[in-house]
């Protein structure tokens, strides 16, 4: 099976599950008005708090909320082979695991770049605020830096969602962590030590900051450092989210249960 | 009287069969906690001045908007999907009855979250909330839950003819802490949105529960409150007529 | 107790406005009852008998009020089902078949009590007659249970249970043994005459043959959302009885051979079932002489394997009626 077909394939599948369920009945009040009142309703706890200021929360709640479509369709994906029963064969083919990998996560990434851009475009501009073109450049490869950590997180929960059947609660306690940890509404520094290190390890964190920066007028070499860090905690993610599906997999054959839908 | 009765025993059973469910249960007294931790510190590293009381309390209560919102909008949704809202209808006591029973039901769940909340605010945050007229600290969490539920009850009243009800139910969840002044004090929002609080119940609830901790005559408030309950129920009363003759003329009671 | 019909239902028709296609959608009219009169008489068993489709589901629920007719109308126990929805709803029990309808993480007994109230049950007598029901429907003892672990059979017993709480009149069953193991549907069956001798009345929809044989004083045959028979069981019998049934299995029959089968004289009609390899033809015939012969003559050339010959049953009936266009 040659990489490019391997590519487009997976990429379907993806925009199946995506859409699938995802009808604009759906999609418009869960990804593109949620977002808006969770920026608002933060920045304006925020201004209740004397705390940061309304752009911190825009750029912080947008990132952060974009981890739903990511880890959500993610685990939907992985669900949606199984159920057709794709799940085992595609596992064991030679096929390489990048472009199979991609391929799957592609619509999921781009779906959520969207996302985080218009929450950061819309929920900035009834705020009265707008970023500057050279911004907004800069502003994309990070957020698709951080889309692709997140997806990989995503993998995970698919790959758990292979056992247990019942994800969702778990997909909503990932979105809820990182709501905390991962520095959205309360800077790292105010933080606990503890905290921040655990903030650190989770995706989006290294990506919201980076943001922050660019958008304050870092250049993207400046922030590379960070960006480095979310795209190396992603390329992590995605292992360790591969391996447990293959480790699922070998489970299900003693237990009988990866074609169990 | 008999719709009393049906109330009564709608709310009893709905409640015990929500309470036994993990996924609502659980979930939905996780889920506000996110927050209010959230919210802990945006307050602790700011520099409002007030302790965290407050703020522990408005998170309380948001946890009865979200114990509410989803599951009541689409609680017609269940009963379809449980094959029993046919059963309903064709019974010969009214359906607003036993829908606005599911839907206190829900609220109700809301106290485990208002417990959980400040039992987390005290623990992990050291956030004591004082309890300074308990009658009214009552009253006012009474007149919340049931206010919450009504509100729920219209909601679902609006969104029966939808199949993603819950969709619709979910994205009210952040506008309404925004708008009733759980954890922004209403003076911050824009001048237009002000009228919209006032309208709400749960704003006046707030208020009484407020009231009922920090100080103040909450009893008006409460007033207020069920007094928009009343109007909820009243609204979707009236609407559920129109709304079930139109699913009896075009067929759409029994579909999943 | 009115002079009348308990239920009437005269010219009913339902229409369903429905959508084709996905991308360029375009509206359809479905027309699932075109015309449906019928009466049932008090103390009456009465059997609505169609193939899926047939409109026996819509029939039954526009007469429950569930359904608002797009023209004609209907009346249970002189009221009106439009117009009189509430005292129509007092006065009937409503079962259906199937898994759902039941609170699966209440108690049969909380379901019951639920129900109870909700019909209109005086608080006092509940108790007493909560009690009742489950010593009819044989529940008696596990009403303690909740409703998720109960079977098929279970769960009917319990639909039965809960659609007589309220002592109703008339009773509608829609499909009751629908998925019912065997010896669980006799028992139902029994317990469906039980209401009969309790004095109700009861109107039923099958599509079980025997079923409606067995347990029907009268029965009406819909098909296409039309009757296109009614009478009692006998009755319908004795519109075949003069014929016979000649069953002939062959291997390989065409279309044409059939055509010729059903042209020849005394031959009503010729019912084809797929079996396996093989294919058995379904002859039924008037008058009192056997066609065998001319029939196998017909066949000659082809593979023919068993044939026997019976009288009609309330099946053939049936087929006659509702199977050939």
């Amino acid at each position: 099976m040659n990489s490019l077909r391997v590519f487009f394939v997976g990429g379907l599948i993806s925009y199946r599950a995506l859409f699938g369920w995802l009808t604009p009945a759906v999609y418009i009040p869960a990804l593109i008005l949620t977002p808006i009142f969770q920026i608002l309703l933060f920045a304006y706890i925020g201004r209740a708090a004397g705390s940061q200021g309304d752009e911190f929360y825009v750029i912080g709640n947008s990132i952060q909320y974009a981890s739903v479509p990511c880890i959500f369709v993610m685990s939907q994906t992985i669900a949606d082979e199984r159920f057709f029963q794709t799940l085992g064969p595609i596992l064991i083919s030679p096929a390489h695991r990048v472009p199979l990998f991609l391929g799957r996560a592609l619509p999921v990434i781009l779906n959520a770049l969207f996302v985080a851009a218009f929450a950061l475009f819309a929920g900035g501009l009834i705020l009265s605020i707008t970023f500057s073109a050279s911004s907004w450049m800069r502003l994309v490869p990070v957020l698709a830096v951080a889309m692709f950590s997140c997806t990989g997180l995503g993998l995970i929960t698919g790959a758990i969602g292979l056992r247990i059947r019942e994800t969702s609660v778990l997909s909503n306690v990932l979105v809820g962590l990182l709501l905390i940890f991962c520095g959205a509404n309360v800077a790292l520094s105010s933080l606990p030590h503890w905290m921040a290190e655990i903030g650190r390890a989770l995706p989006l964190t290294h990506a919201i900051a980076a943001a922050r920066a660019v958008t304050n007028g870092a250049t993207l070499g400046q922030v590379q450092g960070l960006l480095g860090k979310e795209a190396a905690l992603g390329i992590v993610y995605t292992i360790a989210g591969f391996g447990l599906i293959r480790f699922m997999e070998r489970q299900s054959r003693l237990h009988a249960t990866l074609e169990r839908v | 009287m008999r719709t009393l009765r049906l109330l009564a025993l709608g709310w009893l059973f709905h409640f015990r069969m929500l309470s036994q469910s993990a996924f609502d249960g659980f979930l939905a007294i996780l889920w506000p906690l996110f927050f209010a931790t959230v919210a802990f510190f945006m307050f602790r590293s700011g520099h409002s001045v007030g302790g965290l009381g407050p703020v522990a309390l408005g998170a309380a209560v948001m946890g009865v908007w979200t114990a509410t919102s989803v599951s009541a909008s689409s609680a017609l949704q269940r009963e379809r999907r449980l094959g029993t809202l046919e059963l309903l209808v064709a019974a010969p006591s009214n359906l607003a009855t036993m829908l606005l029973s599911v839907c206190l039901a829900t609220s109700t769940i809301g106290l485990y979250c208002i417990v959980a909340t400040l039992i987390w605010a005290r623990l992990l945050f050291g956030i004591h909330v004082p309890v300074a007229h308990p009658v009214s600290f009552i009253l006012g969490i009474v007149g919340i839950v049931i206010t919450i539920g009504s509100l729920g009850f219209l909601m679902a009243v609006a969104f029966v003819r939808s199949r993603r009800a819950w969709a619709l139910g979910a994205v009210s969840e952040y506008p309404i802490w925004l708008v009733c002044g759980f954890l922004v004090p209403i003076t911050l929002l824009p001048g237009w949105v002000r009228p919209i609080s006032w309208v709400l119940g749960p704003t006046w609830g707030m208020r009484a529960i407020r009231a009922g901790a920090f100080g103040g005559n909450g009893l008006p408030d409460v007033a207020m409150c069920l007094l928009l309950a009343a109007v909820y129920i009243g609204a979707g009363v009236l609407l559920l007529d129109t709304v079930l003759d139109s699913a009896r003329k075009h067929a759409t009671l029994s579909l999943t | 107790m009115p002079n009348g019909p308990v239920i009437e239902a005269r010219d009913l028709r339902r229409t369903y406005k429905t959508t084709t296609g996905v991308i360029r959608r375009k509206p359809l009219e479905v027309e699932a009852v075109r015309g449906i009169s019928f009466a049932v008489e008090q103390g009456e068993l009465f059997g609505l008998l169609g193939p899926n489709g047939a409109g026996k589901t819509t029939t039954i629920k526009m007469l429950i009020t569930l359904l608002l007719p797009t023209s004609g109308e209907a009346r249970v126990l002189g009221h009106d089902v439009v117009a009189d929805a509430r005292e129509v709803r007092k006065r009937i029990g409503y079962v259906f078949g199937g898994d759902r309808g039941l609170y699966e993480r209440l108690s049969a007994l909380d379901n019951l009590r639920y129900f109870a109230e909700l019909y209109g049950v005086s608080g006092k007598a509940q108790r007493t007659r909560i009690d009742e029901v489950l010593e009819l429907v044989g529940l008696k003892g596990r009403e303690q249970e909740r409703v998720e672990g109960f079977s098929r059979g279970m769960r009917q017993r319990l639909h039965i249970a809960r659609g007589i709480l309220h002592d109703p009149e008339v009773v509608f069953l829609d499909e009751p043994t629908i998925g019912v193991d065997p010896v669980g549907a006799r028992e139902l069956r029994t317990m469906i005459s039980g209401l009969i001798e309790a004095g109700k009345t009861v109107l039923l929809t099958t599509h079980y043959m025997f079923e409606a044989d067995s347990l029907c004083d009268r029965i009406a045959v819909i098909a296409n959302g039309q009757i296109v028979g009614e009478g009692t069981p006998e009755a319908l019998k004795a519109g075949v009885a003069e014929g016979h049934v000649t069953e002939i299995e062959v291997f390989g029959v065409g279309e044409p051979v059939v055509e010729r089968l059903r042209g020849l004289a005394g031959v009503t009609s010729v019912a084809v079932e797929e079996r396996d390899q093989k294919q058995l033809l379904v002859v039924q015939t008037t008058g009192e002489r056997e066609l065998t012969a001319p029939l196998l003559a017909e066949l000659d050339g082809l593979e023919v394997g068993r044939v026997t010959s019976r009288e009609p049953t309330l099946e053939d009936a049936y087929v006659a009626l509702v199977g050939t266009e």
